[in-house]
């Protein structure tokens, strides 16, 4: 019961910062309509900007998440109105926008290169290795704030879609954006304003990463790969659905170690699996496919 | 003279055709060694080691006038090539070495995958390949006749640690049999590595027991529910086999999870000065670890004394790490089968290596390619522990030692009295 009791735990904690990864991505696929391939780039910019603001000024990890993601929010402001902007919208530029998106992640990756190096990088601070004891268990304090993080982003998106004019011009963009035009919604306007929504929240996703693990300019991959099947597994577009989704994904990765003979190294493919079975089971997501939720 | 016509053009023709033949050979004045590199990329870091070695190495022999080939000094090219880190590139870059540079040999990049995938090409052009890079047994085992490699493999450096684990428990300070959470990376590197644990605790007649065995994905995001089952199984040592990210990201969980094992290892990781950065001395303290080389056999081994003053006298002082010294160690001894061979024919320098044996800058200070382990090196790794001071003193084999290692580790004790 306590070891079950502690893999729960660990399960929730893990869903938090896989959470936090994906809401980006879902954002900007249920606005619209673009895979952002750019999201694993922005992630290890992220991770970088965190630990450079740590390492020169000494800014708290959780603190400068507020700087680097109003630097990555206006960055991808620029990026949607340098470039996503002229491919054409819908299925037609799918192809086009995987190309380019893919294009500025190699960018960014390579930049990194060449400021930091191949080298990993890691984050300490006083509390790297601090525990709270919960249940008999020993609880990384990084996890417990990524986690509670998460939440918070979860909120702020719920109320920024639900309660604001912003939200509400996002929510209608994303049903029909020609209906938005003949009603005098400034469609580019919200469309830059969610591309940048989107590449703060990677971002901020990527710092809070980096918090718990090392990582080096090809930092961004694996969690771009585990960010797609948690916003498919949620159904693309639901915001609580990706929060449900992570959830799901993390336990499944968690609780596989209880399944005797089952080897570990395979805990990241059970997600692809699960991609694969909800993909042809139920092609909206678990939650069906809602339009910003 | 109608009858001497023929003749006369047919001799021309001969001594031209002679003239030709014989013209490369005259104009080769130097030897063109071929290399790839993973100088950016995932592996740059490294790879940037291993070219310092590199460079040492041709800089020293080309400072003495170059090799001595059949009685004829001969300087050295280095042609050196960024393969980016990735298969296809080395690949595809050490086929242009071969057939379009010309080159008369080539030395190996870093990294088990791309030295496997280069070494193919190798195989396939029929030229001397010598690398330090690869270190899974996977490479040798397919009866290659031009891949030579300096890496021992990974299984050694499972056997050399047991070998010191096996001392303590000889002497009393650890228990009898000793209970094993054996955890490494699903990769060549983690299989080798947990061949050498569990055949050495088959070895042990009882003296060893794998409570839990269990592999881990590279690059892995959290560990609690591996770590979960290692603290369950309440074993005697934790063993694990890690590149140093999952080393850093284990080691941070192993510590908030308040964890203590008698004997901790992360294979050939624990040392690094980003791992203490990242986590802490007290936190790293008492990890044993085991590498290929440590600049701390200066004070054994006098080849390896010398090649640290030359690197330190070239780099600022700097000590060498493992990647440097294979780096060098690697060219040297291509340089050193040219010279015995006395010739640039691939084939005469292929057997000269498949035969030969010289005092090395490695631990046991011998140097050969045996045949029975597919031309691989299989020389002893130096095993280190993290000391208090910050210090990573050699524990073993005795004759490399510099310091007695420590066991059980007594940063289990000091938690359990809190």
């Amino acid at each position: 019961m306590q070891h079950f009791a502690e893999l729960f735990i660990a399960s929730v904690l893990l869903a938090g910062l896989y959470a936090a990864m994906a809401f980006g991505l879902g954002l900007i696929y249920g606005v619209l309509r673009i895979v952002n391939l750019a999201h694993g780039g922005v992630i290890m910019a992220g991770a970088y900007a965190g630990w450079w603001l740590y390492e020169t000024v000494g800014l708290d990890p959780y603190l400068s998440l507020i700087p680097v993601a109003a630097a990555a929010f206006l960055f991808g402001v620029v990026i949607y109105r340098l470039l996503v902007r002229r491919l054409p919208r819908g299925a037609a530029g799918g192809v086009q926008s995987l190309l380019l998106l893919f294009g500025v992640w190699l960018i960014l990756r390579n930049i990194a290169y060449l400021l930091f190096t191949g080298n990993d990088q890691t984050l300490r601070t006083s509390y790297s290795t601090k525990a709270l004891s919960l249940a008999n268990a020993s609880i990384s304090v990084n996890r417990v704030a990524v986690f509670f993080i998460a939440l918070a982003i979860l909120l702020f998106l719920h109320l920024l879609l639900r309660k604001t004019y912003l939200g509400k011009a996002i929510r209608a963009v994303a049903q029909n954006p020609d209906s938005c035009t003949l009603v005098g919604i400034p469609i580019e306007r919200i469309y830059a304003l969610t591309f940048g929504i989107g590449t703060a929240l990677a971002a901020a996703g990527g710092l809070l990463g980096a918090t718990l693990f090392p990582f080096s300019p090809s930092f961004g991959s694996a969690e771009l790969l585990k960010s797609f099947v948690v916003v498919v597994l949620g159904g693309l577009g639901s915001i609580a659905g990706t929060a449900i989704a992570a959830l799901i994904l993390a336990m499944v990765e968690i609780f596989s170690i209880l399944i005797p003979g089952f080897p570990v190294y395979l805990t990241a493919a059970v997600g692809f699996v699960l991609l694969v079975l909800v993909l042809v089971l139920r092609p909206g997501g678990l939650f069906g496919q809602r339009v910003l939720g | 003279m109608d009858i001497l016509r023929p003749a006369t053009k047919l001799a021309a023709a001969a001594v031209c055709c002679a003239a030709v033949a014989t013209a490369p050979a005259r104009a080769q004045t130097e030897i063109k060694i071929g290399a790839t590199l993973p100088l950016t990329g995932a592996e740059s870091r490294i790879g940037g080691f291993y070219k310092e070695g590199y460079d040492l190495a041709f800089e020293e022999w080309n400072k003495k006038g170059g090799l001595d080939v059949g009685g004829k000094k001969m300087k050295l090219n280095l042609q050196l090539l960024d393969d980016t880190s990735t298969q296809a590139t080395a690949a595809s870059l050490a086929d242009r070495l071969i057939n379009s540079e010309k080159v008369n040999f080539l030395l190996g990049t870093y990294a088990t995958n791309l030295v496997e995938a280069q070494s193919v090409v190798a195989e396939q052009n029929e030229i001397p390949y010598v690398n330090g890079g690869g270190a899974a047994t996977a490479i040798y085992k397919r009866g290659y006749k031009w891949v030579f490699g300096l890496l021992s493999p990974v299984e050694i450096l499972a056997t050399s640690m047991m070998e010191w684990v096996d001392s303590e428990q000889k002497a009393g300070k650890l228990p009898k049999p000793a209970s094993i959470a054996l955890v490494w990376e699903n990769t060549s590197h983690g299989k080798d590595f947990r061949k050498g644990v569990t055949e050495f605790a088959e070895k042990s007649k009882g003296g060893y027991k794998v409570v839990v065995d269990e592999s881990f994905e590279l690059g892995g995001k959290d560990f609690s529910a591996l770590l979960d089952k290692v603290k369950a199984a309440n074993a005697d040592m934790f063993l694990a086999d890690a590149h140093l990210p999952d080393y850093i990201t284990m080691q941070r969980q192993y510590v908030t999870a308040g964890m203590c094992n008698k004997v901790i290892s992360y294979g050939a990781r624990g040392p690094e000065k980003q791992a203490t950065d990242a986590l802490g001395k007290e936190h790293v303290q008492y990890i044993v670890s085991a590498v290929w080389w440590s600049s701390q056999l200066a004070d054994k081994n006098k080849l390896a004394g010398d090649f640290v003053q030359k690197f330190k006298a070239k780099y600022g002082g700097r000590n060498p790490e493992w990647y440097q010294a294979l780096g060098y160690e690697t060219a040297r001894t291509l340089f050193t089968a040219i010279e015995k061979a006395g010739s640039l024919d691939r084939e005469k320098v292929r057997q000269t290596l498949a035969q030969l044996k010289i005092p090395s800058i490695l631990p046991g200070g011998e140097l050969d390619f045996p045949a029975k382990f597919g031309q691989q090196v299989h020389a002893p790794f130096v095993v280190q522990q993290n000391m208090p001071d910050g210090k990573s003193p050699i524990i073993a084999p005795p004759d490399s030692a510099l310091a007695k290692g420590i066991a059980p580790n007594p940063s289990c004790a000091k938690s359990a009295s809190k």
